[in-house]
């Protein structure tokens, strides 16, 4: 048996004693996607419940989403990028420490769906994986691809696959990918800012403002988010595409310095929008000016909390 | 109401004279990108579904409806003038009965004995839609579990099915027929053959729950049932499923004015919001998302039905099982409140 | 484009610069006219919702200024929007905004002579980008309410 069927395992037995030990009143994990190549959210509360869980990596939602609000103690199974979401929530007072447990998950990057579509656009009809490939089948149809050739852009990039603060793991740790370099928008800012206005302009062409991004992300925790805000209206409600810019912009700010680059927004989009363009706009920001990650550690200080006098801003005049 | 054929050398000649007199909106693009777009052919027939639902050619999700101008010196300064319909001879082809389906259940909405709304009414009565029957229904459909049928008629003027690397068409109404005629598409009986293929394509969806108990209880036992809480626990709150929905059919009007002028419009709403049902008092009578994922469940498969003669407002096309970031499957759903107790 | 004159939305600090345009009032130091300011009680409240209000409804530039880094009224304020700014800048310049379109400046409320200077520089940089043709909402289709 490979890897992901250890991780599964393991995960069913952790979360069984954490539950029947009255450790944990839930935890927070993976059930098998109703449809090919998805991981759908699962909340066991019984042992019996947890013969549910899974671990695949099909597993593109954030979990640390489900935190805010939420009472009583909680397990989460959380891959690299889903722990430092939770620390971060526990770092903003959203959660608190003592009543979350993580059940760590070692990570080796997770499917892409618009990448295998991209290999194999027929209709699927179901998907199986093993530790290296997924094998898809369709209506006359079975193909193997190779995980790696169909990760997401953000798990090659990946430098904390492997939960950086956990209160168990689940399995040895994994190889990190190389850091993300941000090469491709060193191309982008080569171009006229006429150029680059136009290309951020047809990346969100397609944007309904369903909003999938920001509520399946685990920053957006608002209790009214300020596309929602009525009194005054900042953000009109058709299909501007300057409202639609403004949200995304607005967006990209408010997670400035909180990304974990988990790719949740992605995975939500129904439009395949690569709404992290703008958030990795800002991590490379935040990287330069003030060398921060978040989530890494429990005693971090996000860097729009703190300040240093003499904070380098050459730009104000 | 007869048959026709079209066969391959006269495909294209087809789909020109359908554009002829009016715009031919048809699908294009594969997968996530297939939609409806305006062409005078060829049109492609290798396609499942498109990506969004059509109900944005009749019910657009940013609609002007009036407008004024502040220009004080001509008529009429500071006063809203009536859009209108802004219809325009359309054809549509390539509607999959599921979606034709869908349309007629906003229809019922838009237009019945109480009201008649103008700008969808323009838009919905002066297109011809000629839908085309799945032979390979996608992984993700079950419209025979809603009722439905991969070879369904229903909202239709034209059922077309591709036919020897042409088009095997059965018109359902007299503008169909017309239409037909006037694309000189020859006279067949195709009555055996689309009952074969229709009975193969329903087959391929394999044995469905047809959900038939949630018709039999009463509003309030599945109201109150017991799962709601669990249901919808991982849903994240945001407006794909109702987005995509081909018969969610809510809007929202807003206002918006700059120096010159302004204009009313109204957008897509979505229920899964918060917003959707808060009131100016403060009070939200759907407070959470338990009681907003209900309402959503319940009034597809249960208020629809009861107000539109049995007709479900959910139609199969599949469109939310696939995009749900949570994957809250309504076949999940719909199981659950066929068995739940109260 | 000779009688294009820009249309600036200044966001002064209540502490400073807001007193520097007033000084250089009263010190009779002329200025183009071309801004509408907006009195923040500091840099910190700059919400960048507000600067993405301004171009939305078209102006064709934003000027955000405040104390001099440690004159802060309440201490730490424009430390933190500081921070903030630099991720705006950055953010709005990546995605193409002209530069020259958003200044940012400390000026106190006794340098009556830099807010001259920068008041005409701000002006003249957004005129030479021309109007806010792109990073604006769209103009409303009105020829039908015209026409009735």
């Amino acid at each position: 048996m490979g890897n992901l069927d250890d991780l599964t395992q393991k995960i069913r037995e952790k979360a069984k004693s954490l539950l029947k030990s009255g450790q944990v009143e839930v935890v927070i994990g993976y059930r098998a996607g109703t449809v090919p190549l998805v991981a759908a959210p699962f909340f066991a509360r019984s042992p019996e419940d947890c013969d549910n869980l899974i671990w695949s990596s099909f597993a593109r939602l954030n979990l640390a989403n489900y935190l805010p609000n939420r009472a009583g103690k909680v397990a989460l199974v959380a891959k690299g990028c889903d722990a430092r979401s939770a620390v971060g929530q526990v770092t903003e007072n959203q959660f608190p420490r003592e009543n979350l447990y993580l059940l760590g998950v070692p990570c080796a990057g997770l499917i892409d769906p618009a990448r295998v579509a991209a290999k194999e656009p027929r209709p699927i009809q179901s998907a199986t994986e093993s530790d290296e490939a997924i094998t898809i089948t369709g209506a006359g149809f079975s193909q193997e691809i190779k995980k790696a050739e169909v990760l997401r852009r953000n798990c090659q990039t990946c430098a904390h696959r492997t939960p950086t603060v956990s209160n168990e793991l689940t399995g040895p740790e994994t190889p990190n990918a190389p850091p993300d370099d941000f090469s491709d928008l060193k191309d982008l800012l080569a171009k006229t800012p006429a150029e680059r206005l136009a290309y951020f302009k047809d990346l969100i062409k397609d944007c309904l403002r369903c909003y999938a991004c920001r509520n399946a992300c685990p920053l957006c925790y608002c209790p009214i988010c300020f596309v929602d805000e009525t009194r005054p209206q900042w953000l009109g409600k058709s299909t501007d595409p300057m409202d639609t810019m403004t949200f995304h912009l607005l967006r990209g700010l408010h997670c400035a310095g909180r990304c974990t680059a988990c790719g949740t927004c992605e995975t939500a989009c129904p439009v395949n929008i690569k709404v992290r363009e703008f958030n990795r706009v800002l991590d490379k920001s935040v990287q330069e000016n003030w060398a921060y990650e978040p989530g890494l550690t429990w005693d971090q200080k996000p860097p729009l909390t703190i300040y240093q006098p003499n904070d380098p801003a050459d730009f104000i005049k | 109401m007869s048959d026709y054929l079209v066969s391959e050398k006269t495909l294209a000649g087809f789909f020109t004279a359908l554009a002829t007199g009016r715009r031919l909106l048809a699908p294009q693009g594969q997968g996530d990108d297939c939609r409806l777009a305006e062409t005078t052919g060829p049109v492609s027939l290798d396609y499942a579904n498109t990506h969004l639902s059509p109900k944005g050619v009749f019910f657009p999700q940013t609609e002007k409806i009036l407008a004024f101008h502040k220009l004080a010196d001509k008529p009429k300064a500071n006063q809203y003038q009536d859009l209108g319909d802004q219809a325009q001879p359309t054809v549509i082809f390539g509607l999959r009965p599921c979606d034709a389906r869908g349309l007629t259940v906003s229809n019922r909405v838009f237009q019945n004995d109480r009201f008649t709304d103008p700008y969808w009414k323009g838009k919905y009565e002066s297109a011809i839609k000629i839908g085309l029957a799945c032979l390979n229904p996608s992984p993700q459909c079950f419209c025979a579990a809603m009722g439905g049928s991969p070879f369904g008629e229903m909202g239709l003027d034209v059922l077309a099915y591709p036919k020897d690397q042409g088009l095997g068409l059965k018109a359902l109404t007299p503008a169909g027929e017309e239409i037909l005629k006037k694309a000189q598409a020859e006279p067949a009986d195709l009555a055996a053959d689309m009952a074969a293929l229709e009975k193969k394509a329903i087959q391929s969806q394999g044995s469905l729950d047809d959900y038939a108990t949630i018709n039999e209880r009463k509003i309030m036992e599945l109201y109150k049932a017991d799962h709601w809480a669990k249901t919808a626990e991982p849903c994240l709150g945001c407006g794909v499923c109702t987005f995509f929905c081909p018969t969610c059919h809510c809007f929202d009007i807003q206002d918006e004015q700059n120096e010159v002028g302004g204009v009313r419009m109204r957008n897509w709403d979505t229920c899964m919001s918060p917003l959707f049902t808060l009131h100016g008092s403060g009070h939200n009578p759907r407070p959470s998302k338990v009681e907003r994922v209900r309402q959503r469940f319940m009034h597809k498969l249960k208020y629809i039905p009861l107000k539109q003669d049995g007709v479900r407002g959910c139609t199969g096309c599949g469109r939310c099982v696939v995009m749900c970031p949570a994957n809250i499957d309504i076949r999940s759903v719909a199981a659950v409140m066929a068995q739940a107790s109260a | 484009m000779s009688d294009f004159e820009p249309k600036v939305v200044a966001f002064f600090c209540n502490w400073c610069t807001y007193g520097a345009a007033d000084l250089a009032g009263v010190s009779r130091l002329d200025y183009p006219p071309n801004f509408r300011v907006v009195r923040l009680p500091c840099t910190g409240r700059l919400n960048p919702k507000f600067i993405m209000e301004a171009f939305k409804r078209g102006a064709d530039g934003v000027w955000v200024s405040g104390c001099h880094p440690g004159d802060c009224h309440y201490i730490a304020g424009n430390y933190h929007a500081r921070r903030k700014f630099v991720l705006l800048h950055t953010l709005l310049e990546t995605i193409g905004v002209e530069p020259n379109r958003l200044r940012f400046s400390w000026i106190s409320s006794a340098e009556a002579n830099k807010f001259q200077a920068m008041a005409r520089d701000v002006v003249e940089s957004v005129r030479a980008c021309g109007p806010n043709l792109t990073f604006r909402k769209a103009e409303f289709k009105l020829d039908l309410a015209e026409v009735a």
